[in-house]
């Protein structure tokens, strides 16, 4: 979390990085408090539900996890908002991922906002036809088919050309490629990955040999 | 009738669409709508069934607001036939398609065995009911697609480049389609990249170029000389007819038709 | 030169056959033009040529391919592709969607070829230089017009240096101007000896483009000739293929008992 947030507000996304994590840590959050606060077991209880009992040791417990979540989440979240999806799937076959794999990852980040775009032509031919999208469940509920169909299937029909259109330029041939681009990197980087990987090493082995409170 | 009062489209907040368009379009008219990609047209059309709706001005159907209806209730009144046939077919029998349409319209036996059937007819698909769609090849899904429309029985009927793609045959189909659904007091709204379909197929021709119509007439009159820095300034070229008409100071002859007739006229 | 002979092909899991002995024949630098009605067997014949069925699609293939003296059977598909190569009508599904800028998107196939990066840039600046595309070279391949993305396409199948270009109906989804420009860059193609078989409804933009035209109907290959002498074939209509505007024009003249060199007088 400490190095996680200033981070965040250097690049600049401090404050959509805690609204997503946010959101996106709230359903595991609340059941952790939930079931932590009333049913770890406990000494010094704080208030009761019927018949659980709330504990301080459980709320300490809940505490700690969700700052842990949190810390998770915000980390996966700064990499994901200020990584350039492209430039780092290059930069992992430039030092020896699959130009496949690389393709794939690739090619699925860019097939999410063109099938959006698909199924709202498809939504609007369907409602130009009478599809009611805006009345009742039932009416909701039968336009699935007629929506969903032609998502699926033109993407199907559109699969095959995408690969035929693929091959032709040489996607199949076996092998490494050298690419046209490289990453910059520069010495501070370096220093700061190595003295990451070093802290890293640091934060394990003292919580190996017990230096640093362990959880009850 | 048609009404579009001062309408105006603005997409994301920047783009003007649509940018003050005022047109009236009789009952029976046979429409073209023409201009380069993003002159507006497919915008401007999608404002007749509510797809979208204006960010000014008003669209009248009959006197009756547009924007007051959902889309589901405008298709009964205004059909919308797409580019992209394979964008909307979802059934298993080319059958099955075409009573979608009609049936949310709210058709059922009779009425609507008969519209099925006329569409069908029409598109020359009567002897494929039980043929799945992806079987048929693309100039025949394009005319499943526009059956799927024209069984829906609307008074209006607006085609989105009911040509591009087609094979010559499809093409004098669709002419043919056009020219029927005239001769039986429909309105047709049609955009088009095909100059000649237009001017062969329809009475009355509006160019739009971002976002504003700036010619507004029959073909002979749109496709005439004076024009022609107009329509360029919008990367259209009119029909050879019209062009050879010019070259030979015969006037206006916009289809192969008029032109050959100004010629014999001549002798 | 391309030479398909006797070529017959069914797709897979079809019993029909869909193409019937074909003899097609694309000489170094010959622009040919492909016509017919669509159902016709265009595309399938489009893919047959580029060798792509059955070397990617399966099905079943008699007769041979040979491109330049190589028998195509036994080729892998990026072998094929630096022999011959096939475009298609829709511009996004040729978009690879790995490239920042319209030139990176054109240096892809040479990349994948596995070329050092100076042979790469060399063939990438040629197809961009053939098609007139410098002004283009920074622009997101995502945000061009359908006319530049198709001519990003075919510049990305041109820097793979093949000698032979099929080309399936590439303005079939343009609008004019986007044909206009198509079309201008095809002819830019005609002088350095790659040889490119172009199928298309439009027959007026193939009137300006091919020396030769074949007809395809039925699967089978019904006309094979010289463009003019096609296009003014009485039996053309019949096929379900409309000539282009200036033939049609003559002979409505002609129809009406006028005389068709008042037309060839007009400078249109």
């Amino acid at each position: 979390m400490l190095a996680v947030l200033p981070a965040a507000v250097i690049a600049g996304v401090a404050r959509r990085l805690i609204k997503v994590s946010f959101l996106l840590t709230l359903p595991i959050a609340i059941s952790v408090v939930l079931v932590s606060v009333f049913t770890r077991a406990g000494e010094t209880v704080l208030f009761e539900i019927g018949p659980f009992d709330a504990t301080a040791e459980g709320v300490d417990f809940a505490a700690q996890t969700l700052v842990r979540l949190f810390a998770i989440s915000t980390s996966i979240g700064l990499f994901g908002m200020t990584t350039d999806p492209r430039a780092f799937v290059l930069d992992l076959e430039r030092r020896g991922l699959s130009p496949r794999f690389a393709f794939v990852a690739l090619a699925t980040l860019e097939a999410v906002p063109a099938m959006v775009e698909r199924a709202q032509v498809i939504a609007s031919a369907q409602r130009a036809r009478g599809l009611d999208t805006e009345g009742s469940v039932a009416a909701r509920l039968r336009g699935v088919l007629p929506l969903a169909g032609p998502v699926v299937l033109s993407s199907l029909t559109e699969v095959e050309e995408r690969s035929l259109a693929l091959e032709v330029r040489a996607f199949g041939r076996p092998g490494r490629r050298r690419l046209l681009w490289r990453l910059p990197d520069s010495t501070p980087q370096l220093l700061l990955r190595a003295l990451l990987l070093g802290l890293l090493i640091l934060a394990i082995a003292l919580r190996l040999t017990g230096a640093f409170p362990v959880l009850p | 009738m048609i009404e579009i009062e001062d309408l105006v489209h603005v997409y994301d907040g920047a783009t003007r669409a649509v940018d003050g368009v005022s047109l009236r379009i009789r009952d029976g008219e046979r429409v073209a709508i023409v201009g380069q990609n993003g002159s507006g047209k497919s915008t401007l059309v999608r404002h007749l069934n509510g797809l979208l709706r204006p960010t000014e001005g008003r669209v009248l159907l009959d006197g009756v607001d547009a924007a007051t209806r959902r889309v589901a209730q405008l298709a009964a009144t205004v059909g919308l036939a797409f580019q992209d046939p394979d964008r909307q077919i979802f059934a298993g029998t080319v059958k099955a398609e075409v009573e979608f349409g009609p049936r949310n319209a709210g058709l059922r036996d009779a009425a609507l065995a008969e519209a099925v059937a006329a569409a069908l007819q029409a598109t020359g698909l009567e002897g494929d009911t039980a043929t799945k769609p992806y079987d048929l090849g693309y100039s025949r899904r394009k005319l499943l697609a526009l059956a799927s429309v024209l069984a829906m029985r609307t008074p209006v009927v607006v085609l989105d480049e009911p040509t591009t793609g087609q094979d010559a045959r499809g093409v004098r189909r669709v002419e043919a389609i056009v020219r029927e659904l005239g001769d039986a007091g429909r309105t047709v709204v049609s955009i088009s990249h095909d100059m000649r379909f237009v001017a062969d197929g329809f009475e009355r021709v509006i160019v739009m170029r971002q976002g504003t119509v700036i010619l507004d007439g029959s073909p002979a009159a749109v496709f005439a000389r004076e024009h022609w820095p107009d329509l360029a300034s919008t990367y259209l070229e009119p029909p050879l007819a019209a062009r050879t008409g010019a070259a030979l100071g015969l006037g206006s002859t916009p289809t192969d038709r008029s032109l050959i007739d100004a010629l014999a006229g001549q002798r | 030169m391309l030479e398909l002979s006797l070529a017959s092909y069914r797709y897979p899991g079809y019993a029909k056959t869909v193409l019937h002995d074909i003899e097609l024949r694309l000489g170094d630098g010959e622009i040919v033009g492909l016509v017919g009605p669509n159902d016709a067997g265009k595309s399938t014949l489009c893919l047959v040529t580029a060798g792509l069925a059955p070397a990617s699609i399966g099905g079943v293939l008699k007769g041979t391919l040979t491109l330049d003296g190589t028998p195509a059977g036994g080729l892998r598909t990026h072998e094929l592709a630096e022999r011959v190569v096939v475009g298609f009508q829709n511009p996004n599904t040729q978009r690879s969607g790995l490239a920042a800028t319209v030139f990176e998107e054109i240096a892809v196939g040479p990349m994948n070829l596995g070329l050092e990066v100076p042979e790469t840039l060399a063939r990438t600046r040629g197809a961009v230089a053939r098609l007139r595309l410098e002004p283009l070279v920074e622009r997101d391949p995502q945000r061009l017009s359908g006319g530049q993305a198709q001519l990003v396409a075919i510049a990305s199948l041109l820097a793979m240096r093949p000698r032979h270009v099929i080309l399936d109906e590439p303005t079939a989804q343009l609008d004019p101007e986007g044909t206009r420009l198509v079309g201008e860059a095809l002819k830019a193609l005609a002088d350095d000896g790659t040889s490119l078989l172009i199928a298309e409804h439009k027959t007026d933009l193939l009137d300006g483009l091919c020396q030769r035209v074949v007809v395809i109907d039925g699967g089978t290959l019904v006309r094979d000739g010289p463009t003019t002498a096609v296009f003014e074939d009485p039996e053309l209509e019949a096929v379900g293929v409309e000539p282009p505007a200036r033939i049609r024009l003559r002979r409505a003249a002609q129809a009406a008992g006028l005389d068709p060199r008042v037309l060839a007088g007009a400078r249109t």
